[in-house]
Protein backbone atom coordinates (compact mmCIF):
# COMPACT_ATOMS: atom_id res chain seq x y z
CA UNK A 1 0.00 0.00 0.00
CA UNK A 2 2.16 2.37 1.17
CA UNK A 3 5.94 2.98 -1.07
CA UNK A 4 8.83 3.71 -0.02
CA UNK A 5 8.82 7.14 -0.66
CA UNK A 6 5.85 7.45 1.61
CA UNK A 7 7.39 5.50 4.20
CA UNK A 8 10.88 7.86 4.17
CA UNK A 9 8.29 10.72 4.23
CA UNK A 10 6.42 9.56 7.54
CA UNK A 11 9.89 8.67 8.94
CA UNK A 12 11.07 12.05 8.35
CA UNK A 13 7.94 13.60 9.67
CA UNK A 14 8.47 11.58 13.10
CA UNK A 15 11.83 12.87 13.30
CA UNK A 16 10.89 16.03 12.89
CA UNK A 17 7.78 15.21 15.75
CA UNK A 18 10.10 14.46 17.88
CA UNK A 19 12.44 16.96 17.80
CA UNK A 20 9.53 19.17 18.36
CA UNK A 21 8.50 17.25 21.58
CA UNK A 22 12.10 17.07 22.45
CA UNK A 23 11.90 20.44 22.15
CA UNK A 24 8.77 20.99 24.16
CA UNK A 25 10.09 19.10 27.15
CA UNK A 26 13.37 21.05 27.49
CA UNK A 27 10.59 24.57 27.29
CA UNK A 28 8.35 22.71 29.91
CA UNK A 29 11.45 21.60 31.99
CA UNK A 30 12.61 25.19 32.19
CA UNK A 31 9.10 26.35 33.56
CA UNK A 32 8.83 23.71 35.76
CA UNK A 33 12.23 25.06 36.98
CA UNK A 34 10.59 28.07 37.22
CA UNK A 35 7.77 26.86 39.08
CA UNK A 36 9.53 24.70 41.25
CA UNK A 37 11.30 28.01 42.43
CA UNK A 38 7.63 29.88 43.26
CA UNK A 39 6.08 26.54 45.19
CA UNK A 40 5.37 27.75 48.18
CA UNK A 41 6.98 24.83 50.78
CA UNK A 42 3.56 23.08 51.92
CA UNK A 43 2.38 22.86 48.39
CA UNK A 44 2.19 19.94 46.48
CA UNK A 45 5.39 18.39 44.26
CA UNK A 46 8.15 16.13 44.62
CA UNK A 47 8.82 14.52 48.15
CA UNK A 48 11.64 16.74 50.51
CA UNK A 49 14.48 15.73 50.09
CA UNK A 50 14.06 14.05 46.20
CA UNK A 51 17.15 16.79 44.89
CA UNK A 52 19.69 15.68 47.31
CA UNK A 53 18.67 11.91 46.72
CA UNK A 54 18.96 12.56 42.95
CA UNK A 55 22.15 14.00 43.40
CA UNK A 56 23.42 11.39 45.51
CA UNK A 57 22.09 8.66 43.16
CA UNK A 58 24.18 10.48 39.99
CA UNK A 59 27.45 11.58 42.08
CA UNK A 60 28.05 8.94 44.10
CA UNK A 61 27.33 5.86 41.62
CA UNK A 62 29.33 7.44 38.87
CA UNK A 63 32.40 8.82 40.97
CA UNK A 64 34.49 5.70 40.69
CA UNK A 65 33.51 5.15 37.05
CA UNK A 66 34.37 8.73 36.01
CA UNK A 67 37.74 8.57 37.74
CA UNK A 68 38.78 5.26 36.37
CA UNK A 69 38.00 6.39 33.06
CA UNK A 70 39.30 9.35 33.00
CA UNK A 71 42.37 8.83 34.46
CA UNK A 72 43.29 5.63 32.63
CA UNK A 73 42.34 8.43 29.27
CA UNK A 74 44.60 10.91 31.00
CA UNK A 75 47.55 8.69 31.30
CA UNK A 76 47.45 7.37 27.73
CA UNK A 77 47.15 10.45 26.21
CA UNK A 78 49.70 11.87 28.24
CA UNK A 79 52.15 8.78 27.19
CA UNK A 80 51.17 9.25 23.47
CA UNK A 81 51.96 13.08 23.48
CA UNK A 82 55.34 12.62 25.70
CA UNK A 83 55.82 9.34 23.01
CA UNK A 84 55.68 11.57 19.77
CA UNK A 85 57.43 14.53 21.18
CA UNK A 86 60.37 12.17 22.27
CA UNK A 87 61.03 11.15 18.78
CA UNK A 88 60.84 14.48 17.18
CA UNK A 89 62.72 17.74 19.59
CA UNK A 90 62.48 15.37 23.32
CA UNK A 91 61.18 18.69 24.53
CA UNK A 92 58.53 18.01 27.10
CA UNK A 93 58.25 21.42 28.38
CA UNK A 94 55.12 22.10 26.51
CA UNK A 95 53.41 18.53 27.53
CA UNK A 96 51.73 20.12 30.68
CA UNK A 97 50.59 23.54 29.12
CA UNK A 98 48.93 21.65 25.85
CA UNK A 99 47.46 19.07 28.47
CA UNK A 100 45.37 21.08 30.76
CA UNK A 101 44.13 23.75 28.40
CA UNK A 102 42.51 20.76 26.31
CA UNK A 103 40.90 18.46 29.59
CA UNK A 104 39.79 22.09 30.86
CA UNK A 105 38.11 23.20 27.96
CA UNK A 106 37.61 19.68 26.30
CA UNK A 107 38.23 16.38 27.39
CA UNK A 108 37.49 16.82 30.80
CA UNK A 109 33.53 17.72 30.56
CA UNK A 110 32.97 15.29 27.58
CA UNK A 111 34.49 12.38 28.78
CA UNK A 112 32.85 13.09 31.84
CA UNK A 113 29.43 13.89 30.46
CA UNK A 114 29.69 11.00 28.27
CA UNK A 115 30.26 8.58 31.03
CA UNK A 116 27.03 10.28 32.72
CA UNK A 117 25.00 9.79 29.39
CA UNK A 118 25.45 6.09 29.69
CA UNK A 119 25.45 5.43 33.25
CA UNK A 120 22.43 8.06 33.81
CA UNK A 121 21.01 8.00 30.89
CA UNK A 122 20.01 4.58 30.95
CA UNK A 123 19.01 4.97 34.58
CA UNK A 124 16.46 7.42 34.06
CA UNK A 125 15.04 6.55 30.76
CA UNK A 126 14.83 2.73 32.92
CA UNK A 127 12.82 4.13 35.75
CA UNK A 128 10.66 6.70 33.94
CA UNK A 129 10.18 4.17 30.65
CA UNK A 130 8.58 1.73 33.52
CA UNK A 131 6.54 4.15 34.99
CA UNK A 132 5.05 5.32 31.70
CA UNK A 133 4.17 1.43 30.88
CA UNK A 134 2.93 0.96 34.17
CA UNK A 135 0.55 3.97 33.87
CA UNK A 136 1.94 5.41 37.27
CA UNK A 137 2.81 8.68 34.78
CA UNK A 138 -1.07 8.65 34.07
CA UNK A 139 -1.92 8.09 38.04
CA UNK A 140 0.51 10.60 38.61
CA UNK A 141 -1.13 12.85 36.30
CA UNK A 142 -4.51 11.82 37.88
CA UNK A 143 -3.14 13.64 41.09
CA UNK A 144 -3.02 16.26 39.25
CA UNK A 145 0.65 16.50 38.72
CA UNK A 146 3.04 17.73 36.41
CA UNK A 147 5.22 14.36 35.69
CA UNK A 148 7.89 17.00 34.48
CA UNK A 149 7.74 18.69 37.47
CA UNK A 150 7.61 15.83 39.73
CA UNK A 151 10.35 13.41 38.06
CA UNK A 152 11.93 15.63 35.32
CA UNK A 153 13.03 18.84 37.25
CA UNK A 154 14.86 17.01 40.16
CA UNK A 155 16.74 14.94 37.98
CA UNK A 156 17.78 18.36 35.70
CA UNK A 157 18.80 20.16 38.45
CA UNK A 158 20.58 17.14 40.26
CA UNK A 159 22.13 16.15 36.23
CA UNK A 160 23.20 19.82 35.93
CA UNK A 161 25.03 20.53 39.49
CA UNK A 162 26.55 17.12 39.68
CA UNK A 163 28.28 16.99 36.07
CA UNK A 164 29.92 20.50 36.92
CA UNK A 165 31.10 18.51 39.83
CA UNK A 166 31.99 15.30 38.33
CA UNK A 167 33.80 17.58 35.83
CA UNK A 168 35.88 19.08 37.96
CA UNK A 169 37.43 16.17 39.68
CA UNK A 170 37.54 14.23 36.24
CA UNK A 171 39.60 17.11 35.00
CA UNK A 172 41.63 17.24 37.74
CA UNK A 173 42.11 12.83 38.04
CA UNK A 174 43.16 13.48 34.18
CA UNK A 175 45.53 16.02 34.18
CA UNK A 176 47.20 14.68 37.40
CA UNK A 177 47.27 11.38 35.93
CA UNK A 178 48.82 12.56 32.85
CA UNK A 179 51.23 14.25 35.35
CA UNK A 180 52.01 11.08 37.01
CA UNK A 181 52.79 9.17 33.74
CA UNK A 182 54.51 11.85 32.20
CA UNK A 183 57.51 11.78 35.37
CA UNK A 184 57.31 8.46 36.32
CA UNK A 185 57.59 7.31 32.02
CA UNK A 186 59.56 10.17 30.73
CA UNK A 187 60.85 11.74 33.45
CA UNK A 188 59.27 14.86 33.19
CA UNK A 189 59.90 17.77 35.93
CA UNK A 190 56.22 17.62 37.95
CA UNK A 191 57.09 21.28 38.55
CA UNK A 192 57.62 22.05 34.69
CA UNK A 193 54.27 19.73 34.00
CA UNK A 194 52.00 21.44 36.53
CA UNK A 195 52.38 24.64 35.47
CA UNK A 196 48.96 26.58 34.56
CA UNK A 197 50.31 30.03 33.59
CA UNK A 198 48.98 29.40 30.42
CA UNK A 199 45.32 28.33 31.76
CA UNK A 200 42.82 31.62 30.74
CA UNK A 201 39.81 32.39 32.50
CA UNK A 202 38.19 31.59 29.29
CA UNK A 203 39.03 27.93 28.86
CA UNK A 204 37.63 27.35 32.44
CA UNK A 205 34.82 29.19 31.32
CA UNK A 206 34.65 27.06 28.56
CA UNK A 207 35.19 24.28 30.33
CA UNK A 208 32.32 25.26 33.08
CA UNK A 209 29.61 26.38 30.03
CA UNK A 210 30.09 22.61 28.32
CA UNK A 211 29.53 20.86 31.54
CA UNK A 212 26.38 22.84 32.54
CA UNK A 213 25.23 22.07 28.63
CA UNK A 214 26.05 18.54 29.37
CA UNK A 215 24.64 18.30 32.06
CA UNK A 216 21.29 19.86 30.92
CA UNK A 217 21.11 17.86 28.39
CA UNK A 218 21.59 14.35 29.28
CA UNK A 219 17.98 14.37 32.07
CA UNK A 220 16.37 15.74 29.23
CA UNK A 221 17.16 13.24 26.33
CA UNK A 222 17.07 10.47 28.81
CA UNK A 223 13.65 11.64 30.41
CA UNK A 224 12.21 12.41 26.56
CA UNK A 225 12.83 8.46 25.87
CA UNK A 226 11.08 6.95 29.10
CA UNK A 227 8.34 8.98 28.79
CA UNK A 228 7.89 8.06 25.06
CA UNK A 229 8.28 4.36 25.71
CA UNK A 230 5.62 2.18 25.07
CA UNK A 231 4.39 -1.78 25.36
CA UNK A 232 5.82 -3.08 27.99
CA UNK A 233 9.03 -4.35 29.17
CA UNK A 234 10.58 -4.52 25.97
CA UNK A 235 9.66 -0.68 25.39
CA UNK A 236 11.68 0.22 28.59
CA UNK A 237 14.26 -1.75 26.85
CA UNK A 238 14.23 0.22 23.32
CA UNK A 239 13.63 3.44 25.50
CA UNK A 240 16.72 2.74 27.61
CA UNK A 241 18.43 2.21 24.06
CA UNK A 242 17.79 5.20 22.36
CA UNK A 243 17.88 7.39 25.74
CA UNK A 244 22.37 5.87 25.51
CA UNK A 245 22.51 6.84 21.99
CA UNK A 246 20.94 9.70 22.22
CA UNK A 247 22.24 11.38 25.26
CA UNK A 248 25.99 10.27 23.89
CA UNK A 249 25.16 11.98 20.83
CA UNK A 250 23.82 15.09 22.26
CA UNK A 251 27.10 15.93 24.49
CA UNK A 252 29.07 15.23 21.01
CA UNK A 253 27.06 17.38 19.06
CA UNK A 254 26.70 20.40 21.95
CA UNK A 255 30.59 19.76 22.27
CA UNK A 256 30.96 20.79 18.61
CA UNK A 257 28.28 23.71 18.72
CA UNK A 258 30.20 24.86 21.82
CA UNK A 259 33.76 24.22 20.78
CA UNK A 260 32.81 26.14 17.39
CA UNK A 261 31.01 28.90 19.23
CA UNK A 262 33.94 29.77 21.32
CA UNK A 263 36.73 29.83 18.41
CA UNK A 264 34.44 32.35 16.43
CA UNK A 265 33.84 34.39 19.57
CA UNK A 266 37.34 34.49 20.16
CA UNK A 267 38.74 35.17 16.62
CA UNK A 268 40.32 31.92 16.92
CA UNK A 269 42.95 32.98 19.60
CA UNK A 270 41.86 30.51 22.19
CA UNK B 1 -25.30 20.85 34.84
CA UNK B 2 -23.57 17.20 33.57
CA UNK B 3 -21.55 15.80 34.95
CA UNK B 4 -19.91 14.50 31.56
CA UNK B 5 -20.64 15.18 28.02
CA UNK B 6 -19.37 13.28 24.90
CA UNK B 7 -20.21 14.57 21.27
CA UNK B 8 -18.98 12.57 18.50
CA UNK B 9 -16.17 10.95 20.28
CA UNK B 10 -13.57 9.32 18.17
CA UNK B 11 -10.76 7.43 18.41
CA UNK B 12 -8.15 5.53 16.43
CA UNK B 13 -5.07 3.92 16.80
CA UNK B 14 -2.96 3.34 14.22
CA UNK B 15 -5.51 2.28 11.80
CA UNK B 16 -7.54 0.54 14.30
CA UNK B 17 -10.87 2.69 14.66
CA UNK B 18 -11.45 1.99 18.68
CA UNK B 19 -14.31 4.65 19.69
CA UNK B 20 -16.38 5.40 16.61
CA UNK B 21 -18.48 8.96 17.00
CA UNK B 22 -19.65 7.97 20.71
CA UNK B 23 -21.81 10.77 21.92
CA UNK B 24 -23.10 10.33 25.82
CA UNK B 25 -24.08 12.36 28.95
CA UNK B 26 -23.92 11.43 32.51
CA UNK B 27 -25.66 13.66 34.39
CA UNK B 28 -24.37 15.17 38.17
CA UNK B 29 -24.73 12.35 40.63
CA UNK B 30 -25.92 9.75 38.04
CA UNK B 31 -24.59 6.34 38.42
CA UNK B 32 -23.61 4.54 34.80
CA UNK B 33 -21.99 1.12 34.33
CA UNK B 34 -20.53 0.50 30.74
CA UNK B 35 -19.93 -2.89 29.86
CA UNK B 36 -18.83 -4.62 26.50
CA UNK B 37 -16.42 -7.16 24.88
CA UNK B 38 -12.76 -7.38 25.87
CA UNK B 39 -10.68 -5.05 23.84
CA UNK B 40 -14.25 -2.80 22.69
CA UNK B 41 -12.69 0.20 23.99
CA UNK B 42 -13.90 0.73 27.73
CA UNK B 43 -10.90 1.31 29.13
CA UNK B 44 -9.68 3.78 26.06
CA UNK B 45 -13.10 6.10 26.58
CA UNK B 46 -12.47 6.15 30.41
CA UNK B 47 -9.13 7.62 29.67
CA UNK B 48 -10.39 9.85 27.25
CA UNK B 49 -12.97 11.08 30.12
CA UNK B 50 -9.59 12.26 32.49
CA UNK B 51 -7.96 13.88 30.12
CA UNK B 52 -5.25 11.36 29.52
CA UNK B 53 -5.70 10.90 25.39
CA UNK B 54 -6.98 13.47 22.89
CA UNK B 55 -9.74 11.96 21.10
CA UNK B 56 -9.25 12.58 17.20
CA UNK B 57 -12.34 14.02 16.59
CA UNK B 58 -15.33 15.36 18.86
CA UNK B 59 -15.39 17.08 22.70
CA UNK B 60 -15.43 16.11 25.56
CA UNK B 61 -16.77 18.10 28.68
CA UNK B 62 -16.19 16.92 32.09
CA UNK B 63 -17.04 18.84 35.48
CA UNK B 64 -18.33 21.86 32.80
CA UNK B 65 -14.43 21.91 31.98
CA UNK B 66 -13.94 21.18 28.42
CA UNK B 67 -11.17 19.33 28.02
CA UNK B 68 -10.36 18.40 24.60
CA UNK B 69 -7.21 20.27 22.28
CA UNK B 70 -7.51 22.83 21.18
CA UNK B 71 -9.48 24.23 24.68
CA UNK B 72 -7.13 22.99 26.93
CA UNK B 73 -3.36 22.27 27.63
CA UNK B 74 -2.03 19.50 30.08
CA UNK B 75 -1.19 22.43 32.53
CA UNK B 76 -4.60 23.40 33.20
CA UNK B 77 -6.18 20.18 33.47
CA UNK B 78 -4.26 19.64 36.99
CA UNK B 79 -6.91 21.73 39.03
CA UNK B 80 -9.66 19.49 37.50
CA UNK B 81 -8.09 16.31 37.55
CA UNK B 82 -7.99 16.46 41.44
CA UNK B 83 -12.16 16.43 41.39
CA UNK B 84 -11.92 12.98 39.62
CA UNK B 85 -10.97 9.50 41.09
CA UNK B 86 -9.56 6.98 38.64
CA UNK B 87 -9.00 3.52 39.42
CA UNK B 88 -6.93 1.95 36.80
CA UNK B 89 -7.19 -1.46 35.45
CA UNK B 90 -3.72 -2.28 35.89
CA UNK B 91 -3.88 -0.72 39.16
CA UNK B 92 -0.58 1.64 38.55
CA UNK B 93 0.19 1.92 41.57
CA UNK B 94 3.40 3.82 42.54
CA UNK B 95 6.13 1.24 43.02
CA UNK B 96 8.55 3.93 44.76
CA UNK B 97 6.16 4.62 47.55
CA UNK B 98 4.43 2.11 50.42
CA UNK B 99 0.53 1.28 50.84
CA UNK B 100 -0.40 4.24 52.52
CA UNK B 101 2.27 6.18 51.00
CA UNK B 102 -0.06 5.32 47.49
CA UNK B 103 -3.48 6.31 48.98
CA UNK B 104 -1.68 9.27 50.61
CA UNK B 105 -0.78 11.01 47.29
CA UNK B 106 -3.99 12.49 46.35
CA UNK B 107 -4.32 14.17 49.28
CA UNK B 108 -0.60 15.62 49.58
CA UNK B 109 -1.22 16.82 46.61
CA UNK B 110 -3.91 19.02 46.85
CA UNK B 111 -1.57 20.75 48.95
CA UNK B 112 -2.43 22.64 53.00
CA UNK B 113 -4.07 19.53 54.06
CA UNK B 114 -2.16 18.76 57.77
CA UNK B 115 -0.45 15.38 58.06
CA UNK B 116 -2.35 14.55 60.70
CA UNK B 117 -5.68 14.69 58.93
CA UNK B 118 -3.96 13.09 55.94
CA UNK B 119 -2.93 10.02 58.08
CA UNK B 120 -6.01 9.64 59.80
CA UNK B 121 -8.14 9.86 56.67
CA UNK B 122 -5.63 7.01 54.78
CA UNK B 123 -6.13 4.29 58.00
CA UNK B 124 -9.65 5.16 57.77
CA UNK B 125 -9.55 3.74 54.00
CA UNK B 126 -7.40 1.59 53.93
CA UNK B 127 -9.40 -0.14 56.89
CA UNK B 128 -12.68 0.16 54.81
CA UNK B 129 -11.21 -2.05 51.87
CA UNK B 130 -9.22 -3.98 54.61
CA UNK B 131 -5.87 -3.74 54.49
CA UNK B 132 -5.47 -2.37 57.70
CA UNK B 133 -1.89 -3.46 58.88
CA UNK B 134 -0.43 -3.71 55.56
CA UNK B 135 0.47 0.22 55.39
CA UNK B 136 3.82 0.08 55.31
CA UNK B 137 4.03 -2.87 52.16
CA UNK B 138 5.68 -2.19 49.33
CA UNK B 139 3.60 -2.49 46.20
CA UNK B 140 6.31 -5.47 45.14
CA UNK B 141 5.14 -7.14 48.09
CA UNK B 142 1.22 -7.43 47.44
CA UNK B 143 -1.24 -9.62 45.73
CA UNK B 144 -2.84 -8.68 43.23
CA UNK B 145 -6.15 -8.02 45.15
CA UNK B 146 -4.03 -5.91 47.38
CA UNK B 147 -3.34 -3.83 44.87
CA UNK B 148 -6.45 -3.84 43.37
CA UNK B 149 -7.63 -2.55 47.03
CA UNK B 150 -5.00 -0.16 47.24
CA UNK B 151 -5.94 1.47 44.12
CA UNK B 152 -9.70 1.67 45.38
CA UNK B 153 -8.53 3.19 48.24
CA UNK B 154 -6.45 5.71 46.22
CA UNK B 155 -9.55 6.17 43.99
CA UNK B 156 -11.47 6.83 46.60
CA UNK B 157 -9.27 8.72 49.46
CA UNK B 158 -10.18 12.42 48.06
CA UNK B 159 -13.81 12.23 48.14
CA UNK B 160 -13.85 12.98 44.25
CA UNK B 161 -16.83 14.64 42.12
CA UNK B 162 -16.56 11.98 39.57
CA UNK B 163 -15.08 8.77 39.94
CA UNK B 164 -13.99 6.31 36.83
CA UNK B 165 -13.51 3.19 38.08
CA UNK B 166 -12.58 0.20 35.63
CA UNK B 167 -12.79 -3.20 36.26
CA UNK B 168 -12.77 -2.21 40.45
CA UNK B 169 -13.31 -6.07 41.37
CA UNK B 170 -11.88 -8.65 38.58
CA UNK B 171 -10.02 -10.96 40.31
CA UNK B 172 -10.89 -10.45 43.83
CA UNK B 173 -12.69 -13.32 45.96
CA UNK B 174 -16.76 -12.95 45.99
CA UNK B 175 -17.22 -12.19 49.24
CA UNK B 176 -14.57 -9.25 48.55
CA UNK B 177 -15.80 -8.25 45.56
CA UNK B 178 -19.57 -8.01 47.46
CA UNK B 179 -17.34 -5.40 50.07
CA UNK B 180 -15.96 -3.62 47.74
CA UNK B 181 -19.24 -2.69 45.71
CA UNK B 182 -21.00 -2.20 48.86
CA UNK B 183 -18.16 0.36 50.19
CA UNK B 184 -18.39 2.28 46.86
CA UNK B 185 -22.04 2.90 46.86
CA UNK B 186 -21.79 3.64 50.30
CA UNK B 187 -18.84 6.16 49.02
CA UNK B 188 -21.42 7.59 46.32
CA UNK B 189 -24.40 7.96 48.91
CA UNK B 190 -22.05 10.14 51.24
CA UNK B 191 -20.34 12.35 48.44
CA UNK B 192 -23.02 12.06 45.77
CA UNK B 193 -20.21 11.48 43.16
CA UNK B 194 -21.55 10.96 39.57
CA UNK B 195 -19.87 7.37 39.03
CA UNK B 196 -18.47 5.93 35.52
CA UNK B 197 -18.15 2.10 35.89
CA UNK B 198 -16.77 -0.57 33.63
CA UNK B 199 -17.00 -3.63 34.82
CA UNK B 200 -17.35 -7.98 33.93
CA UNK B 201 -19.24 -8.44 36.55
CA UNK B 202 -22.67 -7.28 35.43
CA UNK B 203 -24.77 -8.28 38.38
CA UNK B 204 -22.69 -6.56 41.24
CA UNK B 205 -22.12 -3.83 38.59
CA UNK B 206 -26.33 -3.15 38.37
CA UNK B 207 -26.34 -2.97 42.14
CA UNK B 208 -24.26 0.09 42.19
CA UNK B 209 -24.92 2.05 39.20
CA UNK B 210 -28.65 3.03 37.61
CA UNK B 211 -27.90 2.44 33.58
CA UNK B 212 -25.82 0.03 32.04
CA UNK B 213 -24.04 1.15 28.65
CA UNK B 214 -23.14 -1.59 26.58
CA UNK B 215 -20.10 -0.81 23.85
CA UNK B 216 -19.76 -2.64 20.93
CA UNK B 217 -17.52 -1.90 17.67
CA UNK B 218 -16.57 1.41 18.76
CA UNK B 219 -20.32 2.41 19.17
CA UNK B 220 -22.46 2.51 22.45
CA UNK B 221 -25.19 0.78 21.15
CA UNK B 222 -27.42 0.17 24.10
CA UNK B 223 -28.22 2.12 27.34
CA UNK B 224 -31.04 1.29 29.68
CA UNK B 225 -31.76 0.55 33.50
CA UNK B 226 -28.91 -1.63 35.41
CA UNK B 227 -32.04 -3.37 36.99
CA UNK B 228 -33.80 -5.00 34.22
CA UNK B 229 -30.10 -5.31 32.31
CA UNK B 230 -30.58 -9.19 31.59
CA UNK B 231 -33.92 -8.67 30.14
CA UNK B 232 -32.99 -5.90 27.80
CA UNK B 233 -34.45 -5.48 24.39
CA UNK B 234 -31.34 -5.37 22.30
CA UNK B 235 -30.56 -9.21 22.04
CA UNK B 236 -26.90 -8.46 21.69
CA UNK B 237 -26.68 -7.34 25.50
CA UNK B 238 -29.07 -9.88 26.39
CA UNK B 239 -26.55 -12.91 25.14
CA UNK B 240 -23.58 -11.02 26.57
CA UNK B 241 -24.88 -10.52 29.79
CA UNK B 242 -26.22 -13.70 30.54
CA UNK B 243 -23.18 -14.93 28.56
CA UNK B 244 -24.99 -17.38 26.25
CA UNK B 245 -23.19 -18.65 23.58
CA UNK B 246 -25.61 -18.61 20.77
CA UNK B 247 -27.11 -15.25 19.37
CA UNK B 248 -26.10 -12.38 17.37
CA UNK B 249 -22.89 -11.81 19.41
CA UNK B 250 -21.23 -15.03 18.60
CA UNK B 251 -22.14 -14.86 15.27
CA UNK B 252 -20.56 -11.06 14.64
CA UNK B 253 -17.58 -12.20 15.91
CA UNK B 254 -17.34 -15.43 14.05
N1 LIG C 1 -2.02 3.09 23.82
C1 LIG C 1 -2.54 2.29 22.89
N2 LIG C 1 -1.90 2.11 21.73
C2 LIG C 1 -2.41 1.33 20.76
N3 LIG C 1 -3.56 0.67 20.87
C3 LIG C 1 -4.26 0.79 22.00
C4 LIG C 1 -3.79 1.60 23.08
N4 LIG C 1 -4.69 1.53 24.08
C5 LIG C 1 -5.67 0.71 23.65
N5 LIG C 1 -5.43 0.26 22.40
C6 LIG C 1 -6.30 -0.62 21.62
O1 LIG C 1 -7.62 -0.18 21.76
C7 LIG C 1 -8.50 -1.26 21.86
C8 LIG C 1 -9.38 -1.11 23.07
O2 LIG C 1 -8.59 -1.23 24.24
P1 LIG C 1 -9.21 -1.12 25.70
O3 LIG C 1 -8.08 -1.27 26.65
O4 LIG C 1 -10.03 0.10 25.81
O5 LIG C 1 -10.14 -2.39 25.77
P2 LIG C 1 -11.16 -2.76 26.93
O6 LIG C 1 -12.53 -2.63 26.39
O7 LIG C 1 -10.84 -2.03 28.16
O8 LIG C 1 -10.82 -4.30 27.08
P3 LIG C 1 -10.70 -5.19 28.40
O9 LIG C 1 -12.08 -5.57 28.79
O10 LIG C 1 -9.92 -6.37 27.93
O11 LIG C 1 -10.01 -4.38 29.43
C9 LIG C 1 -7.65 -2.52 21.85
O12 LIG C 1 -7.70 -3.09 20.58
C10 LIG C 1 -6.28 -2.03 22.15
O13 LIG C 1 -5.33 -2.80 21.47
MG1 LIG D 1 -9.94 -2.40 29.85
Amino acid sequence: MSGPVERVGAAALDRLRAARDLWRLYVSTIAGLGRALARRRDHAGPPRGELGRQMFHIGNRSLGFVIVTLGFIGMVVTFEACLQLSRVTGDYSTVGGQMIRLVISDFGPTLTAMMLATRVGAGIAAELGSMKVTEQIDALRMSGVLPVDYLIVPRFIASVLMTVVLTVIGTLVMYGAGGLTAWRSFAVNPSLYFDISLVRPRHVAIGVLKAVAFGAAIPIVAGFCGLRARGSSEGVGWATTAAVVGSSFAVIALDFVISAAALWVTGGDL
Amino acid sequence: MSALVLTHVTKRYGTRLVLDDISLELARGARLGLIGPAASGKSVLLKLVAGLEQPDAGTITVLGDTITRPHVREVDLGELRKRIGMLFQSYALFDFLDVAGNVAFPLEQRGGIPAAEIAERVAARLRAVGLAGSERKLVGELSGGMKKRTGIARATVADAELVLYDEPTAGLDPVTTQKIYDLLAADQQRTGASVLAVSSDVAALAELVDEIAFLYRGKIVYRGPARSIRDAPDPLVRQFVRGELDGPLTEAIG
